[in-house]
């Protein structure tokens, strides 16, 4: 399979609208989470809400897409000269072989909620919520690839927490099967009452800022966001080049990781078998990290049962909370970050490890030049998928 | 580019075509079969059951008569869950409740009202560890569905199945998405040569419109009530020698699928 290089990428959170906002975040360690504010909403804990989703607006024949994923998309794909670089990608293949592939959980559910709230008592939707293309988990690679332009398969993926990490699996084969011939890929998710409320029922939602692999974690902040990435063969420029991924089920429980983490293990072992890679190259992961007490520990369990000596590895939802469908772009850019501005950030609120089986997460961020990142995204249903990326020069 | 592939397993699951067999005769001509239901899911226990959202029920009927036809336990293949709307049960009770009073919300429906929830329960309930992927595409979720299966049938030996599913709206879900009949079909995938073939087929991007091919009345009227129904006119090929169908997409290629004479 020829391997897919990231020519360009982009990434909008509450730590920042656009790499150029993200870096200096992610350099000094300056959380995008605040005290939870989101209408509608009476939970006392710290979310990842991006700035300006409301003020963005969908014009014209856009307008039948209107809900905050969308907006939050548009916002997305507008930071980073992303549109333009995929006018660029237009000139070098044509829109009829460029894939859409989006990953997703919310989708427009925020518009069904408030549907729902407003019906009043003949249980008919105002017209403004009377939108079909809203009401569908599809609807933002639908809108995306209509943003964009973009005329070859079109698909979302929705597998909870790894949606937008397995994007770049379903890309890789699409042009390896001859489907395609490049990919816009991404993740869009947004904060609504269905997650709040629903990770509030399951006691998986801190009070505070969360705090991935410290002693004192308590649970997970619910964060949003939007990431794109161009992905095609043979480029020698761009960030990074995807050298392997894995993807495997739990087949335990649709809420609850597999305890000794047996199906997120074997998504590590899969990703360095089809990179080529022993353990030992992986340079850096960044973690899946929720910070609710049993996902962390889960998690270094099974990255210790892959890696004799794991590498640095630290979790960045300290900057950006959990951003669910999205958190797979947005922590395969961190990765694509790492690797080609070398430097590797710590987590964020960790003031005391747990010593005795997650030493390996930075409590100080690193300036390295590492050959190969691994990204883990782990989700209800079982579903797990690891990415690994290389330098695209040596 | 034009892709082989066999078919060696298949079921279906909807009213009035609770299985294979029942295709079989309404594509012979003897209407809808009234007297049988979809067989109950063997995968889940008693106490799973209760708990597996509709989605689940409905995707399971059909796609463990395509492993049993192909005699393939069902944890073994890779699977491909598509819907344009997942479960629209759970949709309407996890919407409600949140409009007349958030802190009664469910856990366990929270955790169902995922899109990957079906999956989810069969990777469980059929001890499937390797992936198990769940993808939707709005009304062209049959279309994109094939799509992704035969892109993983060129990249990895094993086979693959391919299961597409929507249900009916509840409440006033309906006006927006008026589907009158739930529908379900599988099938299972695989490369050449690997086991006894119901089907050869070739499969290659088309821009074409979707041409279903010589179908009954009761069967066009079932693809014109659910998008997940235009999984039929491939379903049909597969039961009986023809010729070739078109799946389209509203957006991107659809594929023009040839049966190969045996």
């Amino acid at each position: 399979m020829r391997p897919l290089s990231v020519t360009a990428m982009t990434l909008t959170c509450a730590a920042g609208t656009g790499l150029a906002a993200l870096r200096p975040a992610l350099i000094e360690g300056r959380s995008g989470l605040r005290a939870n504010d989101f209408p509608h909403c009476q939970l006392e804990t710290w979310i990842g809400r991006v700035a300006g989703v409301e003020e963005t607006e969908l014009a014209g024949d856009l307008a039948e897409f209107d809900c905050r994923n969308n907006r939050l998309a548009l916002l997305g794909l507008q930071q980073d000269d992303f549109i333009a670089q995929v006018e660029a990608l237009k000139e070098r293949v044509p829109a009829s072989r460029i894939a859409c592939v989006i990953g997703t959980s919310t989708a427009g559910i925020g518009v069904t909620e408030e549907a729902y709230r407003e019906m009043g008592p003949q249980e008919r939707f105002q017209p403004r919520h009377r939108l079909p293309r809203v009401h569908t988990p599809h609807t933002s690679a639908a809108f995306t690839a209509r943003v964009l332009g973009l005329d070859g398969p079109v698909l979302t993926i929705s597998t909870a927490c790894s949606s937008s990490a397995k994007v770049f699996a379903s890309a890789a084969r699409l042009v390896a099967a001859g489907l395609a011939d490049a990919a816009v890929v991404g993740g869009v998710d947004s904060l609504c009452l269905s997650v709040l409320y629903g990770f509030h029922s399951l006691e998986l939602v801190s009070n505070q800022p969360c705090r991935p692999f410290d002693q004192a974690r308590n649970g997970l902040s619910l964060g949003e966001a939007a990431g794109f990435a161009i992905v095609e063969p043979d480029a020698e420029t761009g960030f990074g080049r995807l050298l392997g991924w894995g993807e495997s089920s739990d087949a335990h429980h649709m809420a609850s990781p597999h305890p000794e983490g047996a199906g997120a293990a074997a998504a590590m072992r899969q990703a360095l078998d089809q990179a080529g890679l022993g353990s030992d190259r992986i340079g850096y992961i960044n973690c899946h990290g929720t910070a609710t007490p049993l996902n962390d520990r889960v998690e270094a369990l099974a990255i210790r049962s892959v890696f004799s000596k794991p590498p640095p590895a630290a979790s960045t939802k300290g900057w950006t909370g959990h951003t669910l469908g999205a958190a797979g772009i947005a922590e395969a850019v961190f990765s694509l970050l790492a690797l080609s501005d070398e430097f590797l950030p710590a987590g964020l609120n960790l003031d005391q490890p747990e010593a005795e089986w997650a030493d390996f997460i930075l409590r100080q961020p690193l300036r390295r030049r590492v050959e190969a990142v691994l990204s883990n995204s782990f989700g209800f249903g079982g579903s797990n998928c690891s990415l690994i990326f290389g330098r695209l020069a040596a | 580019m034009s892709q082989r592939f066999d078919i060696i397993g298949a079921g279906i699951a909807a009213p009035g075509l609770p299985d294979w067999q029942a295709l079989e005769d309404a594509l012979a001509g003897s209407g809808l079969c009234q007297e049988r239901q979809p067989a109950p899911s063997s995968l889940l226990s008693p106490r799973e059951r209760r708990r597996a959202p509709r989605a689940a029920k409905l995707s399971f009927a059909a796609a463990e008569q395509a492993c049993a036809m192909a005699g393939m336990a069902p944890g073994e293949p890779v699977a491909v869950f598509s819907s344009a709307m997942g479960d629209l049960d759970i949709t309407d009770y996890m919407c409600r409740t949140l409009a007349d009073d958030p802190a009664l919300l469910s856990p366990i429906r929270f955790h169902n009202s995922v899109h990957n929830a079906a999956s989810g329960y069969w990777s469980i309930g059929a001890g499937a560890t390797g992936d198990v992927t769940a993808i939707s595409a709005w009304k062209d979720s049959a279309t994109a569905g094939l799509i992704e299966a035969l892109a993983r049938l060129a990249c990895t030996p094993d086979p693959v199945l391919l299961v597409v599913y929507d249900d009916l709206a509840q409440g006033p879900m309906r006006e927006l998405w008026p589907t009158s009949q739930d529908f379900s079909g599988a099938l299972l995938l695989a490369r050449p040569g690997h086991g006894r073939a119901m089907a050869s087929l070739t499969a290659e991007p088309s821009a074409e419109p979707a041409d279903p091919g010589e179908l009954p009345a009761v069967l066009i009227e079932r693809i014109d009530d659910n998008p997940a129904a235009q999984l039929l006119p491939l379903l049909a090929l597969v039961a009986r020698p023809g010729a070739a169908v078109t799946m389209a997409a509203e957006q991107g290629p659809g594929l023009r699928i040839s049966r190969i004479p045996a």
